[in-house]
């Protein structure tokens, strides 16, 4: 069985928010995983006290909480991130970009 | 009714700018023309004071050393005589103010001016030292903490020194602390406050896990102004030397400021230490990765402890239960 890393929603109707987790593949998306390494808050947050000029070409952003060692350690056992935590662990520096799939056949 | 507006009413139909008409007054002013206002406007309740209100170019200068200056809080609220709380409030009011002066909304304006002239207001003065010396209202009020609730008998040989801090140290059930270390404090008091006041990370903790807090600190550091009382020391020591007092005392507030100022870089430092920032090109979004801890000593053996990152498991949620409180119960001093 593939061990994943993937995202399990908590968070109420209308304000998802996200474990990062490690679980078996074929295990159901909320149920209890081999561990939680981070969380992730979909829900673009306003940066505050800032001048006007910085409150201008400040963009929203969104809160990421990673174990960085633990992601890797996860990645070097051969775990495979979801299309999600692929995208996420690339902007953080972890793994190069998911390849393209190939348009050969 | 048209004889008492005609008559005795018509004291009230016009106020004159910038003093009070109470009914006290135009009471007192008939039996002697030359009576001051009081600040006191129910003649059956003389309790009730009608505390001043700031003025509109107190209020502005606040928000201009805060906001436009960038002194802090604390230092603004003690120049001016004006609560910490109310800085922050004025603060905020005002930016609502010319937001929604930039917004091009309407301000009830002449309200606020006629308003202005029957309460009584605290100017603002030209003199600094006016300033202080005529304060708006008490500035370094402390709330009672709950910890001083209990009433404890604590015998004390009549050999040791026992402090304001040994005090603190009883009502948190903290143990006494060494004799040397009181010497120490005793020898130098401002010193031994100003330690506390600059590191307030390092205080002491009593209990174990959830039940851990900080000991409860002597008022002399828990007050919004500890600098007051080595003015207040100064003072005494030195009744004669007045100039030379307000100038140390200025230098310690300057001193203070510094420190306070970089405690806070340091602190913003370290917590953008733990943030890495992502800006795609391709995002509309930034994206910040702060660094957690996934170990056994964050999540416990069963796995369910508070330090480790993510929601829990198995611990349902009773914030839609019956009989939670969601809106705080006390206030930390």
């Amino acid at each position: 069985m593939v061990v994943r890393i993937r995202l399990a929603r908590f968070g109420n109707k209308h304000k998802p928010f996200y474990n990062i987790v490690v679980a078996q593949a074929r295990s159901a998306r909320n149920s209890k995983p081999l561990e939680v390494i981070g969380t992730l808050n979909p829900i673009p947050q306003r940066p505050t006290n800032l001048s006007d000029e910085e409150a201008r070409s400040a963009r929203p952003y969104k809160e990421i909480s990673l174990d960085k060692s633990r992601a890797k350690y996860w990645l070097g056992v051969g775990a495979q991130p979801s299309d999600t935590v692929w995208r996420l662990m690339n902007l953080a520096g972890l793994i190069k970009p998911k390849p393209e799939p190939s348009k050969m056949q | 009714m048209f004889t008492w507006l005609n008559g005795e009413g018509a004291a009230y139909k016009e106020h004159v700018p910038g003093q009070t008409n109470y009914i006290t007054d135009v009471k007192a002013r008939k039996k002697d023309p030359g009576a001051r206002s009081t600040n006191r406007p129910f003649p059956l309740n003389p309790a009730f004071v009608s505390e001043p209100v700031l003025s509109e170019e107190l209020r502005n200068e606040i928000y201009e050393r805060v906001v436009v200056k960038k002194k802090s809080v604390r230092l603004v609220s003690h120049d001016m005589g004006v609560d910490m709380r109310r800085v922050a409030a004025v603060c905020r009011l005002v930016a609502l103010e010319r937001r929604t002066r930039e917004e091009g909304k309407p301000l009830a304006l002449p309200y606020a001016r006629s308003i202005h002239e029957m309460v009584p207001t605290t100017p603002l003065y030209d003199d600094p030292r006016a300033q202080r010396e005529m304060p708006h209202e008490s500035i370094n009020d402390l709330p009672a903490h709950r910890l001083t609730d209990a009433q404890i008998f604590y015998p004390v040989s009549e050999s040791r020194h026992f402090t304001r801090v040994d005090a603190g140290r009883v009502f948190s059930a903290a143990p006494a602390r060494n004799h040397d270390i009181v010497a120490q404090e005793l020898a130098d008091p401002s010193k031994a406050m100003t330690r506390i006041t600059r590191n307030p990370s390092q205080i002491e903790t009593v209990g174990k896990g959830d039940n851990e807090q900080a000991v409860l600190q002597p008022a002399d550091v828990r007050i919004p102004h500890p600098a007051l009382i080595d003015l207040e020391r100064d003072r005494i020591a030195r009744p004669n030397e007045m100039n030379a007092v307000i100038k140390g005392h200025m230098a310690r507030l300057e001193e203070e400021e510094a420190a306070e100022g970089e405690r806070k870089r340091r602190a913003e430092e370290r917590r953008e230490s733990r943030i890495q920032h992502v800006t795609p090109e391709e995002s509309r979004f930034e994206f910040r990765f702060k660094d957690v801890v996934v170990s056994r000593e964050t999540t416990g053996v069963d796995g369910r402890g508070a330090k480790a990152p993510g929601r829990r498991y198995g611990v349902p949620s009773d914030d839609r239960k019956k009989g939670q409180v969601k809106i705080p119960t006390r206030v930390e001093v």
